[in-house]
Parts: structure tokens; sequence; C-alpha cells
């Protein structure tokens, strides 16, 4: 059924509890009250050199860095619809455990994958980033972005806002959850083979 | 008209102003997208009374309705005053009257003018009901699939008439789906433009030949992850020489069957694995024992039917695709997403992982191509666009219901529904709302 490959991480951890955590994440990312960050300068330094790296990663195509900027038991999650349902009961527009990003990375890289072909380019703008204290050892943010996409030489602008789920583990934040809410989730979309 | 159809659409190959031409497209507005049954919205979509979608039928906009008494309704959203949008939502739950932005003008979901602000000063013989919205007069579904047109004689026939032996192959989807049409349910849609002539689209729904080229980056990342044996893998090599087969079922609707390779062991097997998949499995498997969950695995996998609907519907996978001219050169790809009631919950994450597979890995190369192909045909010093595999190599059997059926490979498909489209732009009918 599935090689026993050790690339491949399995998905046994993304279960109903998982899936509710990300709701309870959903929802904590949507507050609308001023958040009081409790948080460390030295943790909101991390996690706004990881977010940042990761970013720049994905511009740059540096792929197999940019996965490592994800936790082995992560969420990478586009709703299709604005404000975002329960990916239990709807469709997503893309909705990737760990394995299956690394799917999307591997199908770029075979230099087949026709959607990239010339290849998309793409510079991630990130503002009005708010940081604040998760359960235990995770960090919350909330950011605005701007996309631009440059592909066949035209130009194009996606935005909305992204919610993360950062956590340390041995003394390294990773990616658990980046949740990417597009202004135009449920209208039509171009190609978006590229990471947002 | 006839000779300029026959000369655009021959044997095996069309005329590349069939997808350029602002006129044609003009045409297909009324002769394809009005005088034939439009696939419109699923049952599940409006399934409370007074509940509504907004949806186009070729260019026009439309509201699909349903009224307190549960009939459908199919509403030109455009007001009879001064042609204003009417409705500018998507869709509502509870919604028995739309009213006009612009100066009041209230409309029952029946389409009955309701009420006119200070009406009076239309004078007393002003007969209200002359403003009720226009509604497209055929409205017909078939096992929760809603179907509109304008054709007084394709409409008093009913859509069953219309379908033919598609009814058959809808059955069979249903039943990969649990068998009961009332419990499958639209979940969610993933929306697309493509920059192509709405008929690149189509083309390609029933093209066995492309996988083993256009998806190479599917089928080389899943060998290389997977291994063999994998997702559609069965499309590399000689693939006239597997049991899968491709059909023209008549009035230019189409069928590919990929279930003799796909289902010959488990197709779930074959799934790229999803999100989840194995906390799923684990969970389903003790709640319902193994030879239930088994049962679960295969139907949330792809039904492997790709069953098309001549001009707009796709059943690909356990998706229906909605294809909808926006202009020559622009259409609206929208993948409805399926779930089904009283199955475990689980069952339903597992269907929504997969489904979310293809569009991320096989659509976007396919679009791609679609876009290239349409941009090619503005070349105008070469004119003609092939659809002639197969034509000449004798494989085609025809059966005593008049199904044509070729090997997968075939262009029977293009065949098949230019055969329907021409015929379509050559008929005479042009319905009139009055």
């Amino acid at each position: 059924m599935i090689s026993k490959n050790n690339s491949i991480t399995d998905s046994y951890y993304l279960n109903d509890t998982f899936y509710d955590r990300l709701m309870a994440l959903n929802e904590s990312w949507k507050l609308e009250t001023p958040r009081i960050s409790t948080i460390t300068l030295e943790d909101k330094q991390a996690c706004e050199s990881l977010i940042f790296t990761e970013a720049r990663l994905a511009d740059d195509l540096r792929l197999e860095q940019w996965l490592d900027c994800y936790s082995d038991q992560c969420v990478y999650w586009i709703p299709s619809s604005n404000p975002a349902v329960d990916p239990r009961q709807e469709i997503t527009l893309e909705f990737h455990d760990k394995r299956r990003l690394q799917d999307r990375v591997a199908r770029i890289r075979t230099g087949v994958a026709y959607s990239m072909v010339p290849v998309i380019r793409t510079r991630h703008v990130l503002g009005n980033i708010e940081y604040w204290q998760g359960a235990d050892n995770e960090i919350q943010a909330r950011s605005s972005f701007i996309i631009d996409a440059l592909f066949d030489g035209k130009h194009r602008i996606l935005s909305g806002w992204v919610g993360y789920s950062l956590v340390s583990k041995a003394n390294e934040w990773k990616i658990a959850v980046k949740q990417i809410n597009l202004i135009d989730a449920d209208c039509l979309q171009e190609n978006n083979t590229f990471f947002l | 008209m006839t000779g300029y159809f026959d000369d655009l659409v021959q044997a095996g190959r069309v005329h590349r102003t069939v997808y350029t031409d602002e006129g044609i497209f003009s045409s297909e507005q009324q002769k394809v997208f009005g005088e034939t049954w439009v696939y419109l919205a699923h049952a599940s979509e409006i399934a409370e009374p007074n509940s509504f979608v907004a949806r186009k039928m070729g260019l026009r906009s439309v509201i699909v309705t349903r009224d307190k008494d549960h009939k459908v309704h199919v509403l030109l959203n455009r007001c009879t005053h001064r042609g204003a949008t009417v409705c500018r939502e998507k869709k509502g739950d509870t919604t028995p009257f739309f009213t006009c932005p612009y100066h009041g003008w209230t409309f029952r979901n029946t389409g009955e003018c309701a009420a006119i602000p200070h009406q009076d000063a239309y004078g007393e013989g002003f007969d209200k009901s002359s403003f009720n919205l226009k509604q497209i007069p055929y409205v017909s579904e078939y096992r929760g699939f809603i179907f509109a047109t304008l054709n007084s004689e394709k409409g008093a026939k009913g859509i069953k008439d219309h379908l033919r032996s598609a009814a058959d192959r809808i059955d069979e989807w249903i039943d990969h789906n649990g068998g009961d049409h009332k419990s499958i349910r639209i979940s969610g849609a993933q929306q697309y433009t493509v920059h192509a002539n709405w008929k690149c689209l189509y083309d390609n729904a029933g093209d066995g030949y492309h996988p083993e080229f256009s998806h190479q980056s599917l089928l080389q990342m899943t060998q290389q992850r997977y291994g063999a044996g994998m997702d559609l893998d069965y499309f590399a090599g000689g693939i006239d020489s597997t049991p899968m087969y491709s059909q023209d079922i008549g009035n230019g609707h189409t069928f590919l069957d990929q279930r003799p390779c796909m289902y010959e062991a488990s197709a779930f097997d074959r799934q790229r694995p999803q999100p989840g998949r194995e906390a799923i499995v684990e969970q389903l498997t003790k709640e319902v024992g193994e030879e239930k969950a088994r049962e679960y695995f295969e139907m949330s996998t792809g039904a492997g039917m790709n069953l098309n609907i001549f001009p707009n519907l796709l059943f690909i996978g356990n998706q229906l695709q909605m294809i909808t001219p926006l202009s020559v050169g622009l259409s609206d790809m929208t993948w409805y997403s399926t779930s089904i009631d009283n199955v475990p919950a689980a069952v339903n994450t597992l269907r929504l992982r997969t489904q979310e597979d293809f569009t991320a890995f096989g659509e976007p190369d396919d679009t791609a191509n679609f876009e290239a192909c349409f941009k090619g045909m503005h070349e105008r010093e070469i004119d003609w666009i092939d659809i002639s595999r197969h034509l000449h190599t004798g494989v085609d059997k025809v059966d005593n219901n008049g199904i044509v059926t070729s090997v997968i490979s075939s262009d029977i498909h293009m065949r098949a529904y230019f055969a329907e489209w021409k015929k379509l732009m050559q008929s005479n009918d042009e319905s009139s709302l009055g």
C-alpha cells in the first residue's frame, strides 16, 4: 500500500482531537479584542524570524528548506469559504498534512508540473503581525499578507490573512498550523499551485 | 447556416473558430445554453423551502429557488423594471421574497411580482403581473440533479428522456455513493477560472489519451514516493489494451470508464494517502468493524466514472464539475464536492480529503494545457483541431441501444459531443421568454 520510505511521515496525528484543536485555533485567530502579549521578546523574535523565513523560502523556491519550517505534525490549510468552516464539513482549496505537503513539493520538483512551467515567481509581504501565548509551548500569530505572483509575464495580487500556530521543540520553533484566508476564498481562483 | 457548420465541424476535425469566434460564442448562449437541458444545481443546495442559489445558465444570471410548496423555479435575475440585478447574494436559506435594491420592486420566489412601491402612479389599468420575473419555463430533476431549458419540445419530454442511458450511469454513480440519492449532498465547492473557451475544458472530459502525458508530474511523484500500482498509473503504457473504455451514450453525452482498472482490486489502496488516513482507518475499523469500514473506504475513493452530460455537467470521481462560459475566452470551472448523510462522520472527512487530491495534483496541469490550446487556436495559419483518433481503426462497437463503445484513448467523446453541438447550432429553434 504505502511504501516504507522513512522520509514519509504517517498521519495518525490528524485525528478528531487535532481537528477540534484546529477549530479552537480558528476561533482564537478571529478574536476581535486587542491581544495582550505575554510572550518574551526572545520568543517573539524567534517566531517572527520563522514566519519571515518561511515566506522567503517559498518565494525563493527553496522548497525542501521551506518544508523544514513545518513540524512533522503540521497542517497547511486554505479554506474555500470566508470565514473558514470546519474542514470535516466542507471541501477546502487545500488541506495538507506533512505528507501531502511533501507530495506537493515533489510534484513541482519533477520538472513536468506544467502549471508551474514557466515557474510562477512570488513575493510575499507580511504585515500587521500579532503574537500571543497559546497552550503550553505554543505561540499563536496572525498576519495580513499580500502576494504578488508573476506567471508568464503577468502580475496577479492575492491577499488575505494568515493564522499560525507555532510550536517549540528542543528550542527550535516550527509551524504546526498555517491557515491561509484569502479574501476571495469563495470566489473563482486562478492557478495557485505555488505556496501561499 | 447548415453548410457553414458542416464546414466547421467535420468527421475528424473541428475548425479553430468554433472556439475563438465571438459570433459563434454569442450564438451558443441561445442554441446550446438555452435550447438544450443545462445543469443548474443539486437539490441538496436548496433543500429547504424558501432557499435559493444564484447560478448562470450560459451567460444568463438566474436564481434557482425552492418555493414554500417545495417547487423549484429558475428565475431570470434581472428586474423587470429597469434591468438591475435583483438578487445580489450567492445563496440564502430563508428568502421568500427578493427586493430589487434600485426602486424596491419585490418579487416572490415563484417569480410573481408581489409589490411595487407607489404603484398608483402607473395608472388605473396597470397590471403588475405583467412584471413578474421571467422564468426558464422547463425545469426538471433527475435524482437530485436539477436541469432547465427554454426549449418547449425538450421541456415537454423532461430531463430523463434527454439523459437516456446516461440516467443509468448516474444511477451507478449514486450506487457508488451509498445508493440513496437523497442522502447525497453538496459540501462546498472549489471554483477556478480557466482562460480558455468552455469547450477546451469539455474536450478533456472524455480524453483517455492525455493522462500519461499531461499528468506526468502526478505519476512521477507518486511512483517516486509510493511505488507502483498507485492512483492513475494504469494510464501509463498500452492503455487501449486495458479493459477501460469510452462511450458515446447519445445526445452528446459520453462516458469514460476507469473502473475496470481502478477497481480491479481495492481503489482505496491505490489512492495516494490522504491527510489523516491512518487515524481514520483506525477509528472507522474500531467503530464499524473491518468489513463495513472497507466498504466505506471504497466509497470514499472516486467512483472511477467520467460521465459527461452535455454541455456542462461532469461527474469526476465523487465530485461534480460544472462548466460555465463567462466569455469566448474565459470559463468558470467549479468542482462541487459531495458528502453523504447517515454515515459515520469520519467517512465524510475521508471523502473530503480525497476530493482535494486531484484538484491539487492533476487539474492544475490540465488547466495549463487547456489555456495553451486556446492560445494556439488563435494562430491564423493553422485552421484545424484534430479529433480523429480511432476514427479509422474500426474498433468501435454499437449495441442495440445505439451506444457506441470505443477504446479508452479514442476521440469518440469529442466526435459525439460535437455532433450534438452541430445539431443544436444548426437548429432553427429560438425560444423566447416573451
